[in-house]
């Protein structure tokens, strides 16, 4: 079979035990997969008026704004379950997390509306519109 | 931050962030299975995308990436350094099945679909024929034909241009009710566009509506479908995407009284040395010797001596 | 020297200040200026940290005619600054901070007619800027002006007797728990220094905001023992978002030749999936 033919599994049953975490989009690619010590230096730096936050990360001033999922969507974290050894086999992931809204950073300004994930945040109900079957 | 270190190279990715329609997570019946990702024919591309079909291949979703270089997620305790946010919407069906119809056709001959969609190299494409939506709109873009119960189709160009133009209307529809900017010509998005250009034509939204459609069309059909609509062509159409725009160079200003390099392990001041960003520059160069253009021209933040 | 309003958000700056005194808005008055804290803490040639607090008490007491003001630059403030994409670098910060003290004076209705400097850079150019600022004050930039006039000697003792009250009640934002406070001297080859370095290296955040992430000391260690943040990227990419299209991590395969992405999608980095 041709490695198209692979599928990977999305496992609902875990949606149930998926916690509900804290996201936060950073403007820094990271080259790290794995724990970090979010809740010691990041979170508790985070300050917020209004709708603006600011952090520092690395000595480098954030800004951030929360974003919302669109309605009738919801945020998923999706985990392998078991590395596959080969591309040729079907893979299975679990929900790990789950939300509803999550902070995207700035590098030193906020976050507007002109800004990329804000203006993607468009897509889905447009998609809903572009593909609903037509009388 | 380091300039020095190269980037390591990305690993397999095994954890993912997605914006899922909550239909895509729905279970009508526990016994139809799991949603799955697969992978389909692009319609528009014809190359390999990713798809996700609802339990019991009920739907079909796509799959597209907001990607911005340089992000990485913050989940829980947890970082992930692959920073693509993954949306899951829905797709018509019909739109994956009309290539299949397209070149499947033989000299008008009405055909089963199971033997029209199907393909070796993309084996899940038979699936889409479980969805809902394909089955019950298949029609708009084929003939159909009733034999003792089994169905044959035949794909009808007409047809599928009416529905087609339908489609783009109905967009029309929903993006007059958005602010997305329709208007004239391509801007450059690193200026902040007026919220909805009030001047924005119907031909403006036409257009942009047959745009977003024709990405799930083929260029041949996307074509056809601009005459359809008998959209007037543009003469010069071809505006320079506004990625290759602007290049600034962010070599950073070096500061004609940087004091850093002195009043560093000793408390007791010494006078300054009198240098310019030029000689600066240069005194570094001379150091580093054999460094790479590359590095010297790269930005480097200034940093306190001690 | 209550210095509560710094302690209570230590990662922005802060100005304190004494009483003004009457006789200062009544008859002419000179003010120095120092800095402190660029350098390590401790500093065996000048005074000790005991005399300086005594000398300041005595400051404390000629409350009638002197009066003093600080301008605390928290160490994340200068991180920021120094590491934002319109570099902002030391010198300029303490120069603004300089003339932000000096018009502070002046606001509070201080008779001012001297201001003596201890320099930051060049002097001449320094006086230069500051007597192009305050056109009817005499300004005097030098280096070593702290030992050269006593008003900038006093302006000394207020500046390190703030920045060792700071850094040794220095109160961590971050959840550290129990923090280690032997920094030592902050001279990178102190063992104190180098072992509290190691110790709160942090492989993907780096240190909390007490180190200044600045200090080459600082950076070397994060660029020999942290995982790589592509900050620096990351200021070009915002310094010019447009290029983002062009390093698309997933270019889909076939498309980039064939058609071009409707500017839908182009605009809101969106890209089709085609591995996940």
């Amino acid at each position: 079979m041709s490695v198209n033919g692979c599928v990977t599994t999305v496992q609902l049953g875990s949606l149930s035990q998926a916690d509900k975490s804290q996201l936060h989009l950073l403007p820094c690619e990271i080259e790290h997969d794995g724990p970090a010590e979010i809740s010691r230096f990041f979170t508790p730096t985070v300050k917020e008026q209004k709708c603006e936050k600011t952090v520092s990360f690395r000595g480098r001033g954030l800004k951030g704004q929360e974003v919302s999922c669109p309605q009738g969507y919801t945020g998923l974290v999706l985990k392998e379950v078991q590395r596959p050894s080969s591309d040729q086999e079907d893979r299975i992931v679990k929900v790990s997390s789950v939300f509803q809204n999550f902070v995207y950073w700035n590098l030193e300004t906020l976050p507007t509306s002109d800004d990329g994930v804000v203006k993607a945040m468009a897509w889905p109900s447009l998609a809903e519109m572009i593909h609903a079957p037509v009388d | 931050m380091t300039t020095k270190k190269k980037r390591s190279p990305h690993t397999a990715t095994d954890s993912w962030v997605v914006i899922a329609a909550d239909s895509a997570l729905e279970t009508e019946k526990p016994q139809n299975g799991d949603p799955t990702f697969v992978k389909l024919k692009n319609p528009a591309t014809g190359a390999t995308s990713q798809y996700l079909f609802s339990s019991g291949d009920e739907r079909v979703y796509e799959v597209k990436a907001f990607n911005e270089e340089y992000r990485s997620w913050f989940i829980g305790q947890m970082v992930q350094r692959d920073g693509r946010l993954l949306y899951v919407t829905p797709v018509d069906p019909v739109f994956l099945v009309l290539p299949y119809l397209q070149s499947g056709e033989v000299e008008g001959k009405f055909q089963p679909l199971q033997q029209v969609v199907m393909d070796e190299d993309y084996p899940a494409c038979t699936r889409l024929l479980k969805c809902k939506q394909a089955l019950e709109s298949v029609h708009h873009v084929a003939d159909e034909k009733e034999v003792s119960s089994q169905k044959f189709h035949r794909y009808n160009q007409e047809k599928t241009l009416e529905w087609l133009k339908k489609k783009v209307e109905n967009t029309v529809t929903a993006l007059k009710k958005t602010d997305i900017a329709v208007g004239g010509a391509v801007k450059s998005t690193t200026y902040v566009r007026v919220k909805q250009e009030s001047d924005a034509t119907e031909e403006d939204y036409l257009r942009y509506a047959h745009g977003l459609i024709s990405e799930y069309i083929s260029e041949e059909l996307s074509k056809d479908l601009h005459k359809h609509l008998q959209l007037p062509e543009i003469s010069s159409p071809k505006v320079e995407p506004p990625s290759k725009k602007r290049k600034l160079s962010d070599k950073p200003v070096e500061a004609g009284e940087d004091y850093t390099k002195f009043n560093s392990s000793d408390f007791a001041r010494k006078a300054p040395k009198k240098m310019t960003a030029a000689q600066k520059s240069l005194a570094k160069v001379d150091k580093s010797g054999m460094k790479s253009m590359s590095a010297f021209f790269s930005p480097k933040v200034k940093q306190e001596k001690n | 020297m209550d210095l509560g309003v710094f302690e209570a958000d230590n990662s922005v700056s802060c100005r304190l200040a004494s009483a003004v005194p009457e006789d200062c808005k009544n008859e002419d008055c000179c003010l120095g200026i120092d800095e402190a804290g660029r350098g390590p803490v401790l500093d065996s040639k000048t005074l000790s940290e005991a005399e300086r607090e005594n000398l300041f008490e005595k400051l404390d007491e000629a409350k009638s005619f002197v009066g003093w003001a600080l301008q605390i630059l928290s160490p994340n403030t200068i991180s920021t600054s120094m590491l934002q994409r319109a570099k902002y670098n030391l010198n300029a910060l303490s120069h603004d901070a300089a003339i932000g003290l000096v018009q502070f004076a002046l606001d509070s209705g201080v008779q001012l007619k001297e201001v003596f400097v201890d320099t930051v850079g060049p002097a001449e150019k320094y006086e230069e800027k500051l007597s192009k600022r305050f056109s009817g004050i005499k300004v005097t930039v030098r280096p070593k002006a702290d030992s050269l006039f006593p008003i900038v000697s006093a302006a000394s003792i207020c500046a390190k007797v703030a920045r060792d009250r700071v850094v040794k009640d220095w109160k961590f934002a971050e959840d550290l728990g129990e923090v280690d406070t032997e920094y030592g001297s902050g001279y990178p080859n102190d063992p104190k220094t180098k072992s509290w370095m190691l110790k709160y290296l942090d492989p993907v955040f780096g240190y909390p905001q007490f180190v200044r992430f600045s200090w080459s000391t600082a950076q070397t260690l994060m660029d020999s023992k942290a995982v790589t943040e592509d900050g620096e990227k990351a200021a070009a990419r915002q310094n010019n978002t447009s290029m983002l299209s062009y390093f698309g991590r997933n270019k889909p395969a076939g498309q980039t030749q064939t058609r071009e992405t409707h500017r839908f999608f182009t605009e809101r980095r969106l890209q089709t999936v085609d591995t996940l």
